[in-house]
């Protein structure tokens, strides 16, 4: 357990500036981007070196204390919530860019680093980092590699996974390791390729090192409204059907659309249901694609199809679906928003039970999702102060992600487990497919002090250490805003 | 029983062909109270990678799971049972326009095969491996339980990834029994541009203008060979690009116009229809279909210099050299025809230059040679984070027994 004896240890191994146990600094560790799970942890690490990491990780394991470690707290299942009884380390310090290395395409950073940070530092070369998470301006690669973060143009660039070639890594006993991926070539079983998405559960990492891609030659977007979402979905289909990937595939429905205008104020012509198509690569193949993408959308029943005519057109696009979620307090005192992926073709079927269950519960529900990879954000409006709605929202949520699974799908396309959702894995996974991922985590951290009580649904199953704290429903439901 | 073939030699005591999924669970649970060791076979193309076993108590093939159980080709996804034939997959998958981008030099390739070696040819230039179309994995464990990781959808991160833990491990932590991917459609139209140069540094310099151009190759190959390597007639002297690009028929003639200007000296081909579609898979199966042991092994991109260098010096005194590789990812095969003491020398001076070289694998070499050798190499961290997980998922150390890589 943390006591006096284990902070006094922890200053004298990372330097008294690196501890926090003052309880008003605590507070700002005591939860991350979902804000209705928290707990204030004892005490917080801010190592500044993957030495100090070790130092920190060490001492846990010598006094049987877990850890968390914390990159910008920008996550939203509560990954990086605090552990009763466990240490944060808070990796924001670590926040070097060691190298760039345009003529091996490549950039090697430390966990603190900022996601669009890489990005800035190898644009004025002409490349970039794909994977962009809608918060790539705050959230840290350290994050997006438990979370294995993946943004708005996965569907064509893939996640985290399939952009990190190696790591260096502190394991649960303190070790440092230095591990290459799969797509590095490294041989044997691609442990990387595990320890990437799994949500700070495996071990902490110190450094990282992803490949760079070339700035695709052309970029274009478009917006087509509909009169219903049945529509947009078809143009989607079609497209697909077309042999085209687009590099996004959004939609926003009318209860969103709403929001949006009143908030961002994008000018999107008035609609049931817009759709976002972007395609780049190089010149010639963008503009045959295209034609094909506009004739498509207007084949489907497209109200009115805007094409981007320059670079702050395709921005305020951009900008409504971006703002999206940010919008819904216009129209709402309160929104939960849900993560769920279905299969494509399943997208009608499930909007569908959403709408019929909508007009059941009496709470209004919008929608925006990425419709290329089926990834559902269900935007649940209520009011906190009318008593039983927050209640009703986090079922309706619940319910949601039920139809998700029903459908064959996920219960998280790319916001996590974390603590939010551990108690929905057996609706998708086996006590089977549990237990030998338990044996692999095992393998990594035997003691199990690596973020215990994620991903994992209690009552635990055997190796495991006390489960996070749950809020009661109530408070579970009784969302700030989300970003 | 079936007639069994020998491992390095070593002949298995006996095959067995389960024929469902539960079967395998359940042979594999046998084993294991045993303590047989098993040694999984797909297609049976890639048997001698891997370390000389001491003794092998049986084959599991599987050669009856060849289903594909879903092609849901509106949602671009397929699973297949892990016996199936990667060629057989794609040819039904083409009824839809799709493909899994997968490809082998071997006809006999399976998709577990596949993702057990995450094997990948010139295409990974574009696609990536196996592991990264890879969205599901179903297995069958020594404890006889059939597990499940991933699942159906192209997003997702409920739970640990298992199918990437799976990739690579060459059939050491457990049986792969089906598989989800991601497919992609084919591409409208493809065409090859084949650049010969002289010397390295004339390749090196026009490697750097198409990859620091924003041309979208499918695949960016180099080879070098010593003398003309059976089956292909494309480069024999000298070094070549292989340029391959993928996009709608009106682009394409765009993408290989503006490569073969970046080409600069070159001397510049450019292939298409039947014949690319032969260059190809006469260049990847080139290396296999000649004598001498196969090294894989990974570069920094920006040091292909000293690759193409240390081929050439091998070329003064060895006959029998081939480097085919991907020359934007620094990714190859060098095969080597000489006697078992130069060719572990050369494993050893790749080894030794670990500023350049890294993750340098035998994959195919004779007894002899691989006595001398450990075929895998050092595997640093991951060496013994490897065994732990190993342990966990196989406790007595029945699959691959002694073959590695964990």
């Amino acid at each position: 357990m943390i006591d006096a004896s284990f902070v006094s240890e922890l200053r004298r191994l990372c330097g008294d500036d690196a501890v926090v146990t003052e309880p008003l600094e605590l507070l700002t560790y005591e939860c991350d981007g979902l804000p209705h799970l928290r707990h204030t942890p004892p005490a917080v690490v801010l190592p500044s070196s993957a030495e100090g990491v070790q130092a920190a990780v060490r001492l846990c394991h010598r006094r049987d204390v877990p850890f968390v470690a914390r990159g910008h707290g920008s996550g939203l299942s509560g990954g990086a919530l605090p552990i009763p009884g466990g240490l944060v380390i808070g990796l924001a310090r670590l926040n070097r860019v060691l190298d760039v290395d345009i003529p091996n395409r490549r950039v090697t950073v430390e966990p603190g680093v900022t996601n669009l940070e890489i990005t800035r530092r190898v644009a004025p070369h002409g490349f970039y980092y794909a994977p962009d998470p809608s918060s790539q301006q705050v959230c840290s690669i350290g994050g997006n590699v438990a979370e294995n973060s993946g943004g708005a143009h996965c569907l064509k660039y893939g996640f985290t996974v399939h952009h990190v070639l190696g790591v260096e890594a502190v394991l649960s006993n303190g070790d440092l390791v230095q591990l290459d991926s799969a797509i590095a070539d490294a041989p044997g079983p691609d442990l990387l390729g595990v320890l990437i998405g799994s949500e700070g559960t495996l071990a902490v990492v110190t450094k990282v090192t992803v490949r760079i891609l070339r700035k695709p030659e052309a970029v274009q977007t478009l917006l087509a409204a509909y009169d219903d979402i049945p529509a947009a979905g078809t143009a989607v289909s079609e497209i697909i059907a077309a042999g085209i990937i687009p590099a996004a595939v959004e939609i926003m429905d009318g209860v969103s659309l709403v929001a949006i205008e009143a908030a961002v104020h994008p000018n999107f012509p008035p609609a049931e249901a817009i759709l976002i198509v972007e395609l780049d690569g190089p010149v010639a193949e963008v503009r045959e694609q295209f034609a094909e993408v506009e004739k498509i959308c207007h084949r489907a029943g497209a109200t009115t199809v805007e094409v981007a005519q320059d670079e702050e057109h395709r921005a305020r696009i951009w900008k409504g679906r971006k703002g999206a979620f940010a919008s819904m307090g216009r129209v709402t005192p309160n929104y939960y928003v849900q993560d769920g992926v279905v299969p494509r073709t399943k997208l009608p079927e499930v909007l569908d039970r959403i709408r019929q269950l909508e007009a059941r519960c009496g709470l209004r529900i919008g929608n925006v999702f990425h419709a290329g990879d089926g990834n559902l954000h269900p935007l649940i409006c209520y009011d906190e102060k009318i008593p039983g709605q927050s209640d009703l929202a986090a079922q309706v949520g619940a319910e949601i992600l039920q139809y998700c699974i029903d459908a064959g799908g996920s219960l998280t396309g790319e916001h996590g487990i974390g603590a939010d959702k551990a108690e929905y894995m057996p609706k998708m996974f086996t006590d089977d497919d549990l237990d030998v991922m338990l044996a692999v985590r095992r393998a990594f951290d035997p003691k199990g002090l690596c973020n215990p009580g994620k991903i994992f649904p209690t009552p635990r199953l055997c190796g495991e250490v006390p489960g996070p704290y749950r809020a009661h429903p109530i408070e579970k439901a009784g969302l700030g805003e989300r970003f | 029983m079936v007639a069994t073939e020998s491992i390095d030699g070593v002949l298995p005591r006996e095959t067995i062909e389960p024929s469902s999924a539960e079967d395998v669970a359940a042979t594999l649970a046998s084993a294991a109270k045993q303590r047989s060791s098993v040694v999984i076979r797909g297609g049976g193309t890639k048997m001698g990678w891997g370390r000389t076993p001491a003794s092998v108590d049986m084959v599991l093939s599987t050669k009856r799971l060849t289903a594909l159980v879903a092609h849901e080709h509106a949602d671009l996804t397929a699973t297949v049972q892990a016996g199936a034939r990667l060629d057989e997959v794609n040819r039904v998958l083409g009824r839809h326009g799709q493909w899994l981008p997968v490809e082998s030099a071997f006809d006999e390739a399976t998709i577990g095969g596949a993702i057990a070696t995450n094997d990948s040819g010139p295409l990974r230039h574009r696609y990536g491996t196996p592991r990264d179309l890879l969205i599901g994995i179903r297995l069958a464990l020594t404890d006889g339980r059939l597990i499940k990781a991933g699942g159906n959808v192209v997003k997702n991160v409920a739970g640990y990834d298992l199918g990437k833990l799976i990739s690579g491990s060459h059939g050491s932590l457990a049986a792969i029994v089906s598989a989800t991917f991601k497919l992609s459609p084919q591409p409208g139209a493809s065409s090859t541009l084949v650049a010969t140069f002289d010397g390295a540094d004339a390749l090196i310099a026009s490697l750097a203008a198409i990859t620091s151009s924003q041309l979208e190759a499918s695949a960016i190959e180099v080879r070098a060979v010593s003398s003309a390597a059976s089956g292909f007639s494309g480069t024999s002297r000298g070094y070549g690009l292989l340029l391959k690009f993928e996009s709608t028929p009106v682009a394409l003639n765009a993408h290989v116009r503006q490569a073969r200007a970046l080409a600069g000296g070159a001397t510049c081909e450019v292939v298409a229809a039947q014949s690319e579609a032969d260059l190809w898979r006469a260049h990847l199966r080139s290396p296999w279909q000649s004598p001498g042991m196969i090294v894989k092994f990974a570069w920094m991109p920006a040091s292909l210099g000293a690759v193409l260098a240390l081929v050439d010096d091998l070329r003064a005194s060895v006959t029998g050299i081939e480097l085919t590789g991907r020359a934007a990812i620094g990714s190859g095969l060098l095969r080597v025809d000489a006697d078992p003491r130069v060719q572990r020398n050369v494993v050893e001076r790749l080894r030794s230059r670990t500023d350049v070289f890294r993750h340098v694998v035998v994959l195919r070499a004779d007894a002899a040679v691989k006595q001398q050798l450990d075929v895998w190499g050092p595997l640093g961290d991951a060496g013994a984070l490897g065994a732990s997980v190993k342990h966990a998922l196989d406790p007595h150390g029945i699959l691959n027994a002694g073959r590695g890589p964990v």
